[in-house]
């Protein structure tokens, strides 16, 4: 069983390593490019070989030349049913957690704070987290008011430990 | 007779109750970081940066120092408790410690993790105090083309060496961090590059946020992967090992000692090389390999000691040549510029007894990581069944405020939500982020020394190839470059009549 769920893995590493490659190929042609049609700077009268684009030009033929050879690699890789592992794994509860953490990141970060205060944000972030991970996302029986009551109690620990730790004690300033 | 005169004030320097209070605590949470699984040592620092920010530079750098070390030496005692390594450092520590627990030498297998990392260190210790102040002195005669070859050099070597599943991806991880560092103005002509009208990018993409991103909701996400339950190991036996049980194994900790030395002078390549490369080398030289991964003491032993050297001995680029010898140190650099101390080869000439500081408090680092390893054994426990989607929120708002405190802009949070998401795909694909955190703190050092020394000789690139430093580290690249060729590689090593050590992957 070991053996077989290994040989899954690697095929879907192969098929994932094929895309990344094709993906490294593009940034890398899309780095000489512009390091290319970089200007120049011959109104300064600069040494040609000191250009602002020299290193990203080398930098760009090396990321095409190692995404190529990746490529070439995972190409060689025979992984039956690589790509129907690799799409399966949009479908997995571990890529729904990942999901999940992203979203409330994404939520926090980009709708709340700004929106009220940052210690309230944070709250509200670590008390919908814990809420989501230990009833809706839990593996385990969950304890619905078990994790409130946490929930709660790290929310307000948490976030105002953070805001007064930070802002009040250390001085730093929060968003 | 001055370096020791410098060490005594180093250590003097920081015999106060505030700095031994600021030990105690960033030891204790240093500690607390490496046993909770999903929390890094790199990690920890980066967030650390922010809490340091407003402290004197001394205190602040001696705070991370603390946690740095901290956390190596407390991911051990996850590895032997949970059989889960709480840092990448401790996974070879895991293939025995875990075994000596399940045979009810818990207590033993964590009191030798404790002695052997201290020893570890020790070793470190001795050898940056005294080959920094000689290579400060060499790199004084460095110019441009050496310190191009050395940024070459380290994103090659990082790549090549922690690069798991093929050392191309770890070259590939060098690229992309080298090309986030051409983004902003670069310092030759002051040309902005890759800002595509964005006025935020103009000053380039700041380190902390983007190690934030990349070991801190990186770790999130790997961590909140999937529920991970662990069975704690119970400790009814002695946490204090006898000198015998320690000693009988003392070539074993002086030769791991001087492989993390060695390990850690080499640039991005951590404490996992370190600690893996030195259980291979216990195990080839054992009298008992049979015993490596059925609970080896020497296993044990060998793994911990090589870590922890790694932590002093990375020391030995980054303040002398300002080339980060881990990732934990690469946020180490950008700490010790935001607090005014310029890592580099005039370190020595404009600050001399900040090199002695940094020894000192390694070694006070150390003493405390001692006592409290060996005291607090049932606290440390309780942290372990700590569930981690209660940590986890808390940890991710600690990255929003680590990130934003610096400079003072959401931009550098969104850098970190970017940084976070691309760091765990990374990861998933099994791409190293020790070469890409190297390639961004190099990429300034590369690129104007290279137009620089290309200014100097109007074009010609011939000095790069003649100087006699430069030639060497040039061959260097190019023979680690044609080694990660398979069919060179195995050539070689054919060549020398070995067949290659099975020395298991880093994680």
């Amino acid at each position: 069983m070991p053996d077989n769920s290994d040989a899954t893995e690697e095929g879907v590493r192969a098929r994932a390593d094929l895309l990344t490659a094709l993906v490294l190929v593009a940034l890398g042609l899309a780095v000489v490019y512009l390091s290319w049609t970089m200007p120049r700077l011959e109104a300064r009268h600069i040494h040609p070989a000191t250009i602002p684009g020299l290193v990203p030009l080398f930098l760009g033929i090396g990321l095409t030349c190692c995404g190529g050879l990746l490529l070439w690699r995972s190409w060689r890789i025979k992984a039956p049913g690589g790509w129907q592992s690799l799409f399966g794994l949009l479908r997995t509860r571990e890529t729904l957690r990942i999901g999940v953490v992203l979203g409330l990141a994404l939520i926090h970060t980009l709708v709340l704070v700004g929106l009220i205060p940052f210690w309230a944000a944070a709250m509200l972030f670590i008390f919908a987290f814990i809420m989501i991970f230990e009833t809706w996302l839990n593996e385990e029986p969950a304890e619905p008011l078990k994790s409130l009551c946490w929930a709660l109690a790290i929310a307000v620990v948490g976030g105002g430990g953070i805001y007064l730790v930070f802002e009040r004690i250390f001085l730093v300033r929060l968003p | 007779m001055e370096g020791l005169v410098l060490l005594g004030q180093g250590i003097v320097h920081f015999l106060t109750p505030w700095s031994l209070f600021n030990v105690a605590w960033a030891t204790l949470l240093g500690v607390t970081i490496g046993i909770l699984p999903g929390l890094t040592a790199t990690m920890g620092v980066a967030l650390l940066v922010t809490l340091t920010y407003k402290m004197a530079p001394d205190q602040a750098i001696l705070t991370l120092m603390c946690v740095y070390l901290g956390a190596i030496y407390g991911g051990s005692r996850t590895a032997i408790l949970l059989n889960i390594p709480g840092t990448p450092a401790n996974a070879a520590a895991a293939l025995d410690g875990h075994p000596l627990a399940q045979q009810g030498k818990a207590g033993l297998a964590m009191g030798l993790a404790t002695t052997s990392s201290t020893l570890g260190t020790m070793v470190g210790i001795f050898f940056l105090a005294i080959i920094a102040p000689l290579l400060s002195e060499a790199a004084l005669k460095f110019g441009s083309y050496e310190f191009f070859w050395l940024a070459l050099f380290g994103v090659v070597i990082s790549g090549q060496m922690t690069g798991s599943d093929t050392p191309l991806k770890g070259y590939i991880a060098g690229i992309l961090g080298l090309l986030v560092a051409m983004v902003g103005m670069e310092t030759l002509h002051a040309h902005q590059r890759f800002t595509f009208g964005i006025a935020a990018l103009g000053g380039g993409i700041d380190l902390i946020p983007a190690m934030v991103g990349a070991f801190g909701l990186a770790e999130i996400l790997s961590t909140m992967k999937r529920k991970v339950t662990g069975h704690v190991a119970p400790v009814n036996d002695r946490v204090i090992p006898t000198l015998r049980e320690i000693f009988q194994y003392w070539r074993t900790i002086i030769r791991s000692g001087i492989i993390g030395t060695f390990i850690g002078i080499i640039p991005g390549v951590g404490e996992d090389v370190g600690s893996w490369s030195s259980y291979a080398a216990a195990k080839r030289a054992s009298k008992h390999p049979e015993e490596f991964g059925k609970g080896s003491q020497e296993g044990l032993i060998a793994a911990e000691t090589g870590d922890n050297a790694v932590v002093s001995a990375a020391m030995i680029p980054t303040l002398t040549l300002a080339l980060p010898g881990s990732a934990a140190a690469a946020v180490l650099i950008a700490a010790m510029l935001i607090h005014g101390v310029r890592p580099g080869p005039m370190l020595m000439v404009e600050n001399a007894p900040f090199l002695y500081q940094i020894v000192a408090m390694l070694l006070l680092a150390t003493i405390a990581n001692l006592i409290f390893g060996l005291s607090l054994t049932k606290l440390f426990i309780k942290v372990l069944v700590v569930p981690r989607e209660r940590l986890m929120a808390v940890i991710y708002i600690l990255c929003v405020v680590g990130s934003f405190a610096i400079t003072q802009r959401m931009f550098d949070v969104y850098v970190m939500l970017v940084f976070g998401a691309v760091g765990f795909l990374m990861r998933e694909m099994k791409y190293p982020m020790a070469p890409l955190v190297l390639g961004i703190v190099l990429g300034d050092l590369l690129d104007l020394n290279l137009r620089r020394g290309l200014a100097l000789t109007q074009g010609d690139p011939s000095p790069f190839f003649t100087r006699p430093i430069s030639a060497v580290i040039c061959l260097i690249i190019m023979a680690t470059i044609l080694m990660s060729i398979p069919p060179v590689g195995k050539r070689v090593r054919g060549l020398f009549g070995r067949k290659g050590a099975e020395q298991p992957s880093s994680p």
